[in-house]
């Protein structure tokens, strides 16, 4: 069951820069922030509330995000939504005929996650997520 | 100083055809749509879930073209704050612009769009129990 929004990802050309409008004129604490190698991005989550804004920035050209920051530019990218078991949700994802992009949860910064296909919701791309005790996936 | 916000109080997801974009979700992610409006002054079709603290708004255009692909994007977000002319001054006073508080279609909130500076995010603060509420008794 999905419980909450786990965090709404937006992508943006450097991440210093968008943390003068999120961090730093907001006043929102970063919880995490690194670079994840496989995906080819850094990540900052910062906190707002029981959720978090999630700040993408490609470190390579060969990514979805990066392809999403040269066609579309800056903006909103996906939605995650947090759930107690990630592994049932994709599993009831697929039992629906829903289009998906990760077949088996990974690692990601928000603990275990998937994506589903934007296909799926008239191109909006949703992830679901499982936080992992220790945190943000660290 | 930071601007007091307190939660994500809306996402909004932006299409051609609200109603059909919020069904989907509630199939395909077990979301309860609880409320649809028209939005007055502009008869925009809105469809709104909750989850926990945050509503996700379905927005879409009067009329629905039927024979249309059924296109939605993540759109942008709205920070709920304790106290929206403080946050709006203490945005100000850090370069950022920021448009006058006005009434919000929420009763007795107050609602201040930021111009800017938000890395391709439209992006909006809300104050409730701002203004006093129509019809209500004293």
């Amino acid at each position: 069951m999905l419980t909450k929004i786990h965090h709404v990802g937006v992508v943006v050309h450097n991440a210093d820069e968008a943390m003068k409008f999120y961090r730093d004129a907001l006043g929102l604490k970063v919880t995490a922030d690194r670079v994840i190698e496989d995906q080819g991005v850094r990540g900052v989550l910062l906190e707002i509330g029981g959720s978090e804004i999630e700040l993408l920035e490609p470190t390579r050209e060969d990514t979805g995000v990066a392809k999403f920051l040269a066609t579309r530019g800056e903006g909103m990218h996906h939605i995650c939504f947090e759930s107690d078991d990630v592994d049932a949700e994709l599993d009831g994802a697929r039992a629906k005929g829903i289009e998906l992009i990760d077949q088996k949860p990974r690692l990601g910064l928000a603990g275990m996650i998937c994506f589903l296909h934007p296909k799926s919701n008239h191109g909006v791309l949703v992830e679901f997520a499982t936080p992992v005790k220790d945190g943000h996936g660290h | 100083m930071a601007i007091g916000a307190t939660h994500i109080d809306h996402i909004v997801i932006s299409s051609n055809n609200s109603g059909a974009v919020a069904q989907t979700f509630a199939d395909n992610l077990g979301i309860e749509i609880k409320r649809k409006m028209i939005r007055p002054g502009t008869s925009a079709q809105l469809a709104f879930a909750k989850l926990q603290e945050v509503v996700l708004e379905f927005a879409g255009p009067p009329q629905v073209n039927p024979d249309e692909e059924v296109k939605a994007k993540l759109w942008g977000m709205v920070l709920a704050v304790e106290d929206i002319d403080a946050a709006v001054a203490d945005l100000r006073s850090k370069g950022y612009t920021v448009g006058d508080p006005t009434k919000a279609v929420q009763p007795g909130a107050k609602i201040a769009t930021v111009k800017g500076g938000t890395s391709g995010v439209p992006f909006a603060m809300i104050q409730y129990n701002a203004l006093p509420i129509e019809g209500a008794s004293a």
